[in-house]
């Protein structure tokens, strides 16, 4: 027994089972604290060997596809945020610090990438996916009116993704990307990335053979996120939007008008309310035409994990369903 | 009448697509001109006490102090009307309630307390916001737009603007000594506080009401242009209230139909209708800045 | 009725309607029922008294002038009389809340506000219509009239910020006759105002006094006092003299006037409770031989005026400090 004002006995008069208690504690502690004096130094082979950093969550699943276990992968822009009025927290500037490569989309759609990697100091790799894509306009796909977006027209559109060709040649680029970093990994990145594109091809004709069972002039859907010129092109769907890309611009009631009406004439049956912007006035029109919003597209970002799309396959599948489901009407 | 002038004003004529038209076939345009009128009717005789109070800036100070309440409303239950609406009027009325308080019982006054109050609440809003991770623009999510007001956005309106009418008219003498001789009140009645709260709580929820169902631009500019604007014209606090009323509602109606013709976004362009008003009125009226500078030769025997 | 006086222009109207029989307003009570009674009242701000200790008792129908020099605490006591303030100590009585009229001297009224000189006076019958009441045909009358005894026969329609501060004036008195109440306090209620609209409210004030209000007023032309007022208290913090107006208003009580040491001192000890001299103790003592006079009002425990009123016993000098 010990003296109830002493802290701890001196180790002259434990017992043997306290002193067992003692190092037992001890133990643990070391075992605890192990894994994160491991972090900081050279990690081991059985750990990660790349440190990346992707802008948003649908490129930090692509590219956790084709680095498998060798890449630590941070998201900046996680499922549900959105990456146009991003601001970035100093814990993920931290992350930008420590990364060896950055992965962002480029084609404007980060614009707070280069002040953020001015801001961490970082020198290292970086690599845009979107390297040697075609871009689209972003005013270029088909839709009814000649309104104003977040974006002018003649830049580019950011939302490549969206055809899965396309993502095929980001994960081309990833690969060659991780390549760089990581040398001795490199036979693992182009293996991983020709089985993960194997399997986009199969994605994508499953959405080419969705569409054949629908007629063209049917293929004409309503949302309120200008994000899918691509996949538009890709799989010949047209897409009207009331607002532009970003969710700043207010609406005018012509604009508004003018969609109602397009919507009676051509009898368009499909609404989406998409999951960044909002929704009321998505709503408004369904009301006014009689047409219910028929679910959620994900446009700029996964869901998270326990939703329909937390990864780009996924993704991909579910906005196909619910676009396909909508078009052929109750 | 002429043909021509009948038949412009005929169902195919120029007067029927000009200004008809548009509410005729659009559901969305009825609902927004509703709520347009629910809301003149209610925020322009508010602005006017506002104005008389000399508290005009304090609905732009109180937009910021509800941001918590509604953030905070947001977060509980996402896109809800009920909740966000519930949450600013909370945080309004308590920004309102101790600025009043510490107003009348310190040596601050009524300017400081609240700018005190309402950064204290604003500051408040944005680390609950930013703490939370979402970084979706809150304040676009919170504050809608007149083109997509609901069943539940409409009736909103239309309470807010009658329990503002009905307590604006029980009110009404006793805010008009407030306003006029606040010491007389004191001395002859206990109502002096109850008109004050009783305004700040009317304030609070036309702002809420207003920014939840139109956005910001457009609540404050309803009440604080219309005053203005009427101000200039009449003298009298009875001519000064409907005024008011006929020149919001006027605004709206002419705002939503310039945006349905020229395609321009629909709250700011019924605030430049407003301020169109206000700015002609400088010009021409009795009280202007013109006719104040130059009154004319002509004067009376007595 | 007006015997003939309706054909007369507005500004001769007044002297008309003091010699015309008044119509006396439907009220029940225009007199107290009992004096008005301040007992030890210590009034101030911050700790610091404005008036000290004092103790006295108006009675009901006194035409009572407020005398002394700047700072004597005449509108901390009116403020007081009025409810507007709480004693530091002592107390208070005889007074009911909603039967006091107060002018104050500087009033807080906004003079661009968007009203008319009817509508503001009428505001003078809130002890009636309340908050919610609806203003009748004989309500409308007696604001008419009101400002027809004040000379503002044809201002009715007129804004309240195209008033001169003589008008204005005039107009705060109309409204003080709708109140109708018992008691009427009035600070400095000349200050700004001509000598004949002065002249013309003076006469109001013995009307109300021969209606059997109580009129209290704190001025400072003591040419108005003389004339005009049979009672005065002469206050420098503490009472130095009460009674009728002739007995307060001499030379030696306006030299002990003017001791009083005006400012606040911070460094003063806390007041022991007990009725001082004039004087702050340590600080000038009597230049000369305290007169045979003075010893009889060294402590303001001379609640009483001159005339005998056998239902009120007279009250002790307390021992001095």
């Amino acid at each position: 027994m010990h003296h109830p004002a002493s802290i701890a006995p001196p180790l002259a008069h434990t017992t043997r089972s306290t002193r067992r208690g003692w190092l037992g504690l001890a133990g643990l502690s070391l075992a605890l604290l192990a894994p994160s004096l491991q972090a900081q130094t050279t990690p081991p082979a059985a750990g990660p060997a790349v440190r990346a950093v992707a802008s948003f969550s649908i490129l930090g699943n692509l590219v956790r596809q084709v680095g498998g276990d060798r890449v630590a992968v941070d998201v900046l822009v996680g499922p549900g945020s959105d990456a146009h009025v991003f601001q970035p927290t100093p814990t993920q500037a931290r992350q930008v610090s420590q990364a060896q490569v950055v992965f962002s989309n480029g084609l404007g759609f980060e614009g707070w990438m280069a002040r953020l990697l001015k801001t961490a100091g970082y020198k290292g790799q970086q690599v845009v996916v979107t390297q040697g894509i075609q871009p689209l306009a972003a005013g270029e796909h088909a839709h009814g009116h000649g309104h104003s977006h977040g974006h002018s027209h003649g830049a580019p559109d950011p939302h490549a993704w969206q055809s899965v060709t396309h993502a095929m040649a980001y994960v081309g680029n990833i690969a060659k990307g991780l390549c760089t970093a990581d040398a001795a990994g490199c036979d693992a990145y182009k293996a991983n990335a020709a089985a993960y594109t194997e399997q986009l091809r199969a994605l994508d004709a499953e959405i080419q053979a969705a569409w054949a069972t629908i007629p063209a002039a049917q293929r004409k859907v309503i949302t309120s996120h200008d994000a899918f010129g691509y996949y538009a092109k890709a799989y010949g769907v047209r897409f009207l939007a009331p607002q532009g890309l970003s969710t700043e611009s207010e609406a005018s009631a012509r604009g508004v008008a003018q969609l109602v009406r397009q919507i009676r004439q051509e009898n368009i049956q499909a609404l989406f309310v998409e999951s960044l912007s909002d929704p009321r006035l998505i709503e408004q029109i369904g009301r006014e035409t009689g047409v219910r919003p028929s679910g959620e597209l994900y446009a700029d970002s996964l869901s998270d994990a326990s939703g329909p799309a937390p990864t780009y396959l996924a993704m991909m599948r579910a906005n196909t369903a619910a676009l396909t489901q909508a078009v052929k009407g109750p | 009448m002429t043909a021509p002038v009948w038949s412009a004003l005929g169902p195919d004529g120029l007067v029927f697509a000009l200004l008809i038209q548009p509410f005729a076939e659009f559901g969305f345009m009825q609902r927004a001109l509703a709520g347009c009128l629910a809301l003149s009717v209610s925020a322009a005789p508010v602005g006017v006490f506002l104005m008389l109070r000399r508290m005009s800036l304090t609905g732009d100070a109180m937009a910021h102090a509800i941001l918590p309440g509604a953030a905070i409303g947001y977060l509980i239950a996402g896109l809800s009307l009920t909740a966000m609406t519930i949450g600013g009027i909370v945080a309004g009325l308590a920004v309102a309630i101790s600025s009043g308080l510490v107003a009348r019982n310190t040596v601050l006054r009524e300017d400081t307390s609240l700018a005190a109050f309402y950064l204290l609440s604003l500051a408040l809003g944005v680390l609950i916001v930013s703490v939370r991770g979402n970084s979706v623009d809150l304040l676009h999510v919170l504050f809608g737009t007149v083109l997509a007001l609901d069943d539940a956005a409409l009736t909103l309106l239309v309470g807010i603007a009658g329990v503002t009418l009905v307590s604006l008219t029980l009110l009404y003498r006793p805010l008009v000594l407030e306003c006029l001789d606040p010491g007389f009140l004191r001395s002859v009645s206990h109502w002096s506080p109850v008109a004050h709260f009783g305004f700040m709580a009317l304030l609070v929820i036309n702002l809420v009401a207003g920014f939840h169902a139109l956005g910001t631009l457009m609540a404050v500019g309803l009440m604080v242009l219309p005053a203005a604007t009427a101000r200039l014209w009449v003298r009298r606090l009875g001519a000064l209230l409907l005024l008011a009323v006929l020149l919001a509602l006027a605004a709206c109606l002419m705002g939503l139909l310039i945006s349905y013709h020229a395609d321009w976004p629909t709250g700011p362009t019924i605030v430049l209708s407003l301020g169109a008003a206000y700015l002609l009125s400088m010009l021409l009226a009795p009280r202007g800045l013109v006719r104040h500078q130059h009154p004319g030769s002509r004067h009376r025997v007595a | 009725m007006q015997l003939g006086c309706d054909m007369i222009r507005p500004q001769l109207q007044l002297s008309c309607n003091i010699l015309a029989p008044k119509p006396m307003l439907p009220e029940p009570a225009l007199a107290l029922s009992r004096p008005i009674e301040l007992d030890n009242l210590t009034l101030g701000y911050d700790q610091h008294p404005a008036v000290h200790h004092l103790s006295l008792s108006i009675d009901p129908g006194s035409l009572l002038a407020l005398v002394g020099p700047n700072g004597a605490g005449k509108s901390t006591l009116i403020k007081a009389l009025a409810g507007q303030l709480r004693p530091l100590g002592g107390r208070l009585a005889g007074l009911e809340r909603n039967r006091i009229a107060w002018l104050p001297q500087h009033s807080d009224l906004d003079r661009s506000f968007p009203i008319t000189v009817r509508d503001m006076v009428a505001l003078g019958l809130w002890h009636r219509v309340g908050a919610l009441g609806r203003f009748s045909r004989a309500h409308h009358a007696l604001c008419d009239e009101a400002l027809d005894q004040v000379g503002l026969g044809g201002f009715e329609r007129r804004g309240l910020d195209s008033l001169s501060g003589g008008q204005l004036q005039r107009a705060l008195f109309a409204r003080l006759i709708l109140q109708d109440a018992p008691v009427v306090l009035l600070d400095e209620p000349f200050a700004a105002v001509d000598q004949r609209t002065t002249d013309d409210l003076l006469a109001l004030l013995h009307r109300w006094q021969a209606q059997g209000r109580t009129v209290i007023v704190a001025l400072h032309d003591l040419v108005q006092v003389r004339a005009h007022f049979p009672l005065t208290l002469l206050l420098a913090r503490q009472c130095i003299a009460y009674g009728p107006t002739a007995s307060v208003l001499t030379a030696e009580h306006w030299a002990q006037a003017h001791r009083l040491h005006e400012a606040f001192d911070d460094r003063a000890p806390p007041c022991p409770g007990v009725a001082t001299s004039p004087w702050p103790p340590g600080r000038e003592g009597p230049a000369h031989p305290v007169p045979a006079q003075h010893s009889q009002h060294p402590h303001p425990h001379s609640p009483r005026p001159a005339h005998p009123h056998p239902h009120r016993p007279t009250a002790e000098p307390a021992a001095s400090a």
